[in-house]
């Protein structure tokens, strides 16, 4: 092994298009990353890859319905239902309970995203549309309230404040060199 | 309770005081004795007690006299309830005062539409 790791050597660096480390690594295929068999097949036409494309899934043919062919390369990868997994029994004994995932069973394309620190679908207490009646419905009574008591402020019966030297001319910023307008206020 | 507002909105729009507005009467309209009111503390003693705004009014100079008691008997604040009565009863009037202003120029105003509908009717 080694003497045939070494020929490839020189014969990679007699070749001299590319020099160093480079060199050596272009005839290499990557160890990382997938390999042919996992990826996902061609998209399936006939009803005969279709069968063969749900029982390599594990699917029912009738449940088994791949994803749309817009050339985005998912092949024959099955659509699975946009649930998450936080909607499914927790009582139930999977075999990864905290996935609730079985072994073997076919994955969302974005499972990481339906995980179940993660989005979820399950239903709400009550209905988006009932929510929304709700939220708007507050918010536009609180806006018609607001509304009315802007334009029928509520007040105290009761006169303006009295304060001494002209309203407090001087105190309040106003020029000493302005004679401010004469203020008597009585008693009553 | 809310009277006033139901009258100023609902039933006597037109005579019921607004109170962003001046009144309309003289201070003096029918009522040529009145006194004015006596303004003991100076601007010199509120500024220098650094008073805020809302209290340089006709009861400041019993707000001094309360700020000092408490100055000087710290920490027996309760030393100095005989000059917060004080204070407090004079904001108290001072209060009274306004309402009964508000309730002068009601009054008047209602006086004013009486007389030009009796003008009116004649």
């Amino acid at each position: 092994m080694a003497g045939v790791g070494f020929q490839r050597w020189v014969r990679t660096l007699s070749k001299g298009r590319l020099s160093g480390i480079s060199a050596l690594l272009t005839p290499c295929r990557a160890a990382s990353g997938v390999s042919k068999d996992m990826l996902p097949g061609a998209y399936p036409k006939t009803p005969q890859e279709m069968a063969a494309a749900a029982k390599k899934y594990s699917i029912r043919l009738e449940d088994y319905k791949p994803m749309p062919d817009h050339g985005e390369g998912f092949g024959d990868y099955p659509q699975l239902p946009n649930k998450s997994q936080h909607e499914r029994d927790p009582t139930y004994q999977w075999d990864h309970m905290d996935l609730r995932r079985n072994w073997g069973e076919p994955m969302h394309w974005d499972f990481d995203m339906y995980i179940r620190n993660r989005v979820d679908t399950s239903p709400t207490a009550t209905s988006w549309n009932s929510m929304c009646k709700q939220l708007f419905g507050f918010l536009g009574f609180m806006m018609f309230m607001f509304y009315l008591g802007h334009k029928f402020p509520a007040y105290q019966p009761v006169g303006p404040k009295q304060l001494p030297y002209n309203n407090l001319h001087l105190e309040r910023g106003g020029s000493p060199d302005v004679q401010p307008e004469e203020v008597k206020n009585y008693e009553i | 309770m809310g009277a006033h507002l139901v009258r100023r909105y609902i039933t006597e729009s037109d005579t019921e005081p607004d109170p962003a507005k001046k009144y309309e009467f003289d201070s003096l309209y029918g009522f040529p004795e009145r006194k004015e009111r006596e303004m003991v503390a100076t601007q010199e003693q509120m500024c220098a007690a650094r008073l805020p705004l809302e209290q340089r009014d006709y009861c400041a100079h019993h707000l001094l006299r309360f700020m000092k008691c408490k100055r000087d008997h710290w920490p027996n604040l309760l030393a100095c309830s005989n000059q917060k009565h004080d204070w407090d009863l004079c904001e108290h009037q001072d209060y009274v005062m306004r309402m009964k202003e508000y309730e002068r120029e009601r009054r008047l105003q209602l006086r004013k539409k009486r007389i030009q509908g009796q003008a009116e009717a004649a």
